[in-house]
């Protein structure tokens, strides 16, 4: 059997209790919570219960919430939906994919504006003239580098609705204080695949994008047993997480002082101030990336990459060369809850073989 | 005024070309690279900021590197 997760890839493996209940959930029928029958107001509660799980860790309302079986589908739903034909969205060169897709086919041209950002990925607002039909897309935390934004409320006001993209930061980082809507992906805390979280204040504009007969619901397909399992995973990974800091937290400056002391011409992405722990993203000068990954494959490692020799559409990371990071011979880390040290040591010693053997070709 | 010819080669040959060819050269001394890879304009800013050199964007795919250490 080939595991779907490597050791250092940015897939979380499934909670262990979330798998149990997983498996189980998939062998038994689900009725349609929305109809009459006994088992149907079974699974209603059940959902329910599930609700106030995610809006306890993810700090939102319960009756804000909306499932979603594809969690990249909910940057259109949430941002077209609060879109409107004078709207200015305002993004920054970090965010991801599907925001840069949706500006680039906003509307009309002139109707998006990117947000420079720093070496450490934080904008600077003061100089945005917003009005209040227009939106802003706020990334709480960039889950390829690592990176979290300061908190949105320390900086000065911006009078549009507000996108929180929480689909790295999971339930880690608080959302601003005022927001329209925020995306949620149950993989950030070990959870399936296949599950996103939405949330709608109801006072916001937000309605439908798509032809709907109740404009103010999101009315995606998602699957029940993932929808349970997904708070599960996060009940149980919000305690692990607690123990799982100081791990972490260890073994991060371990991995940074390394690279520092024992390879030579590394670009580390720096921390901003503060930074997800279980990421790490950094170039090595003088290297092929693609070279690095399959050699350190080879000898049992998998990790991602930001190069553009790696890439599925051969174009380097948009998100390192914004904030000036080299893009070619990088490879990015997560480091998962069942991570060991003596994995990681023997990840750095084979890391650091295989940039000399590669240099020296 | 040397110059390295990185037209139609991928990152991160056009550095790596550049840089052995800079070695060759004195400190004060420049070197003209020509790179059409998208990628190197913004590799070379980080290179810049971390080896120390000098570069100027002449055009789209032109770039003068100048030796500072």
């Amino acid at each position: 059997m080939v595991p779907i997760t490597g050791e250092f890839q940015a897939e979380s493996p499934l909670h262990p209790a979330a798998a149990a209940l997983l498996s189980e959930s998939f062998a038994r029928g689900w009725a349609d919570p929305h109809k009459l029958h006994r088992a149907s107001r079974q699974v209603g509660i059940l959902l329910a219960e599930a609700k106030e799980i995610y809006a306890r860790h993810l700090g939102i309302r319960s009756d804000w919430i909306h499932f979603l079986g594809e969690p990249g589908l909910g940057f259109h739903l949430a941002i077209s939906g609060l879109l409107r034909p004078n709207s200015t969205l305002f993004y920054t060169a970090t965010d991801r994919e599907e925001v840069l897709a949706l500006a680039e086919s906003h509307l009309a041209p002139g109707n998006s504006r990117q947000i420079p950002v720093d070496h450490f990925g934080q904008v600077d607002m003061s100089q945005l003239d917003a009005k209040t039909e227009d939106l802003l897309v706020w990334q709480l935390a960039n889950g390829e580098t690592g990176t979290v934004r300061e908190p949105l409320s320390s900086h000065s006001g911006f009078s549009g609705s507000i996108f929180v993209d929480a689909t790295a930061s999971g339930a880690l980082h608080a959302l601003p204080s005022t927001f329209a809507c925020a995306l949620w992906d149950a993989q950030a805390w070990s959870g399936p695949a296949g599950l996103g979280i939405v949330a709608i204040n109801p006072e916001s504009a937000w309605r439908n994008p798509l032809p709907s007969l109740s404009p103010t619901q999101l009315l995606g397909s998602f699957s029940i047993p993932l929808a349970l399992t997904g708070a599960v995973a996060l009940e149980h990974w919000m305690g692990d997480r607690l123990m799982q800091r100081a791990k972490l937290s260890e073994m991060n400056s371990h991995i940074r002082n390394f690279l520092k002391v024992e390879i030579a011409d590394v670009d580390i992405v720096q921390p901003s101030p503060t930074i997800l722990l279980d990421r790490l993203s950094f170039s090595f000068l003088y290297v092929d990336a693609e070279q690095l990954v399959n050699e350190l494959s080879a000898n049992g490692y998998s990790v991602d990459s930001g190069s553009a020799c790696v890439s599925s559409n051969l174009e380097f990371s948009h998100v390192l060369a914004a904030m000036g990071y080299l893009t070619h011979g990088n490879i990015r880390i997560r480091l998962h809850n069942d991570i060991t040290w003596p994995t990681v040591h023997q990840f750095l010693s084979t890391l650091k073989i295989v940039v000399e053997k590669l240099r020296a070709i | 005024m040397n110059e390295v010819d990185c037209l139609g080669l991928k990152c991160p040959l056009p550095i790596i070309l550049m840089a052995t060819e800079l070695k060759t050269l004195a400190v004060g001394d420049c070197l003209l690279l020509k790179s059409d890879d998208p990628a190197t304009f913004p590799d070379l800013l980080a290179w810049s900021r971390m080896t120390g050199n000098e570069i100027e964007k002449i055009s789209e795919t032109t770039f003068m590197i100048t030796k500072k250490s």
